[in-house]
């Protein structure tokens, strides 16, 4: 009598847990051309930038190469640096909150497009706005929000007002730009992510008397956390870091720290302060989106 | 404490370490043919229009067909200066001839990038304008802040910078963020400052900000489009660009201020470490051809810096200065603003702008 009982896999299992585990070898040495382009191409620059925060200003030999906190110290006592700060983390976490509003159920819809066609062409037309530069968008936007742009000419046109309304070159139009530049990115990553979610789940919460509202609320939104914060994550570091769309559609006295660090370095050549900024900027970012998803994660797993 | 052009390599050892690594890329993203052809000169210039005529009036008839091959590394200034700074420690750069503005190369210069020109070798330069001479900065073309404004509203064209502080053009008034410093000159000049002495500016800025409620735009083409909406009666800017509104159709007219125009030229550059200076005296030569910076002044409206410039008598009398004009002109003191610059932006940010 056999007392070993055959394996439930057969033999075809075991070879294919060994493809896997040479793939695996393989897959390690595949990142490494990526992993050497990055710490070369990003990793290097930023300890470059990282150095110059340090150095001082000089007008006429570029920056000093000294050891000072100086650049830090200014950003930290000037209220004027820590109010643009503040006013970027405010535009980006308002423009993420409405871009994930938008964005969560147009990607749902798209997820449930049962036309593989369909998917495809609504995947383009999403996609699209991403093949015109960013700056294109916002010229785009400021024919659309002028003073005799196509709304304030509707509205006068429609008797709605008597004279232009202000839209251009306020916090508001920024908002709404960077909300239409980032809800593309927002779209893909949750839709790629509600396609996981099988739709029996819902259809069994459909069987047992939830209407398809509670259904999505319930069932879909949980298990699509994961990507609302990934999405959330990647659409803040965007908004925090915008610079055509603030200097575009926001206007010179509209203060955000992408402009606020390239008029240091391109218009005064101030590298040591605008490096410094530039370290604030990732560090604020990097801390911010580490804290909300961590307190995401906790709330809802 | 160490300065940066003055590093020895004892004591440089990081900073050239890290300029060196700059370089490397820098090499390795031009052409491997451009180190070994004696023939090629490399030109860094602005992309765009700018690079479209210097092509089509300059380069391509006038030095292409010599047989000098031209590579184009088009970059805004602020990558073009990082670049030079990035090769001023290789043994041989690869950067020929560099366009940029005499502000610009004045920063470079006193970085100790540039090649002290030899006239010599330039023997178009002999016509060039003499308050435009610079030992190391060959100037090519230039223009001069004048004022603008829609003459639909303003019936007597204003004559003084002075006349963009008057009260019946209150909430009219366009101002151009992106040459803060140009607003600062103008200011000076007519609060009884000089190019150099820039203090009374402020109060004058202040006061028209207060009394006036001027309208700020962010770049020229905000600019151009608030005149074309009527949102701005009254502003100044580089005289080329008001000629280039007008080929553009926007309701606007210059008009050249009592104090003089805040001048700008631009031009060119020879690195230290260019490799192929031969050549590159050929470009600079070139660039000052008369029928060439014609041709390019009339599609750029800018100033030729020559005398000899072949320009049609009708284009003429709307790009060039008078006599009388080009000696009031207002020279930028470029070590004064290169000193004062950064806590002029923030003034201009915190103060004007806040």
């Amino acid at each position: 009598m056999n007392l070993i009982a055959p394996s439930p896999f057969g033999s075809e299992h075991f070879q294919n847990l060994k493809i896997t585990a040479i793939s695996q070898k393989i897959r390690g040495k595949l990142a490494l051309p990526a992993l050497l382009l990055v710490s070369f191409f990003l990793l290097a620059p930023l300890l470059l930038i990282f150095r110059y925060s340090f150095d001082l200003y000089d007008p006429k030999q570029l920056m000093q190469d000294i050891f000072t906190f100086q650049n830090y110290y200014k950003i930290y006592s000037d209220p004027f640096y820590k109010n643009v700060l503040w006013v970027t983390a405010q535009i980006a976490f308002l423009s993420t909150i409405f871009t994930l509003l938008f964005a969560i159920p147009v990607a749902y819809f798209v997820s449930r497009t049962q036309s593989e066609r369909r998917r495809s062409f609504l995947i383009i037309i999403i996609v699209l706005p991403l093949l015109l530069g960013n700056a294109v968008r916002s010229a785009a936007w400021m024919l659309v929000m002028g003073t005799k742009g196509l709304i304030n000419a509707s509205l006068i046109g429609l008797g709605l007002a008597d004279n232009p309304l202000t839209i251009l070159f306020t916090p508001t139009a920024v908002v709404v730009a960077l909300v239409s530049v980032l809800l593309p990115y927002a779209i893909i990553t949750l839709q790629s992510v509600m396609d996981s979610i099988p739709t029996s789940l819902e259809e069994a919460a459909r069987a047992l008397g939830y209407s398809p509202f509670h259904s999505f609320v319930r069932i879909v939104f949980p298990l699509a956390m994961p990507g609302i914060i990934a999405a959330g994550a990647i659409c803040f570091a965007l908004a925090m870091n915008a610079y055509a769309t603030p200097v575009l559609i926001g206007g010179p006295k509209m203060k955000m720290m992408g402009p606020v660090v390239y008029e240091q370095i391109a218009k005064i050549s101030n590298w040591p302060f605008g490096s410094a900024l530039a370290c604030i900027l990732m560090l604020t970012t990097l801390v911010l989106t580490i804290l909300s998803t961590r307190y995401l994660h906790k709330k809802y797993f | 404490m160490k300065k940066m052009n003055k590093l020895s390599i004892s004591e440089s050892h990081r900073r050239e370490l890290l300029m060196g690594i700059g370089s490397l890329a820098l090499i390795g993203i031009i052409p491997k043919t451009a180190h070994a052809q004696s023939d090629e000169l490399i030109v860094t210039n602005w992309g765009g229009d700018w690079n479209d005529r210097t092509v089509k009036f300059i380069e391509a008839p006038l030095i292409e067909s010599k047989g000098i091959n031209i590579v184009r590394a088009l970059n805004l200034e602020p990558e073009r200066k990082t670049k030079l700074l990035a090769e001023r420690n290789l043994p041989r750069g690869t950067i020929g001839i560099a366009h940029f503005s005499n502000a610009d190369a004045y920063e470079l210069n006193e970085q100790g990038i540039l090649e002290q020109l030899d006239y010599a070798k330039i023997p178009n330069a002999k016509n060039i304008i003499p308050s435009l001479r610079s030992p190391y900065f060959m100037p090519w073309v230039y223009g001069g802040v004048t004022l603008a404004y829609n003459p639909k509203f303003i019936k007597t064209p204003p004559t003084s910078f002075a006349d963009l502080w008057k009260s019946e053009y209150a909430g009219k008034i366009g101002v151009l963020d992106q040459s803060f410093f140009n607003w600062i000159y103008m200011a000076a000049l007519v609060g009884g400052g000089k190019m150099n002495m820039v203090d009374s500016a402020f109060p004058k800025l202040l006061q028209m900000k207060t009394k006036l409620q001027p309208k700020i735009y962010p770049t020229h083409q905000h600019l151009a489009a608030g005149f074309a909406n009527e949102e701005v009666w009254i502003s100044a800017n580089y005289s080329a660009r008001i000629e280039q509104w007008k080929k553009d159709k926007v309701p606007v007219a210059s008009s050249y201020p009592k104090e003089g125009a805040v001048t700008i030229v631009f031009g060119a550059v020879i690195p230290k470490k260019a490799p192929n200076k031969t050549a590159a005296y050929t470009y600079l030569n070139a660039l000052l051809d008369p029928k060439g910076l014609g041709q390019y002044c009339e599609a750029s409206m800018y100033s030729p810096s020559t005398s000899n410039a072949i320009l049609q008598e009708s284009v003429k009398a709307k790009i060039e200065f008078t006599p009388q004009q080009v000696t009031s002109l207002n020279n930028v003191d470029y070590a004064y603003q290169a000193k004062n610059i950064a806590s002029w932006l923030e003034w201009w940010n915190k103060e004007f702008k806040g």
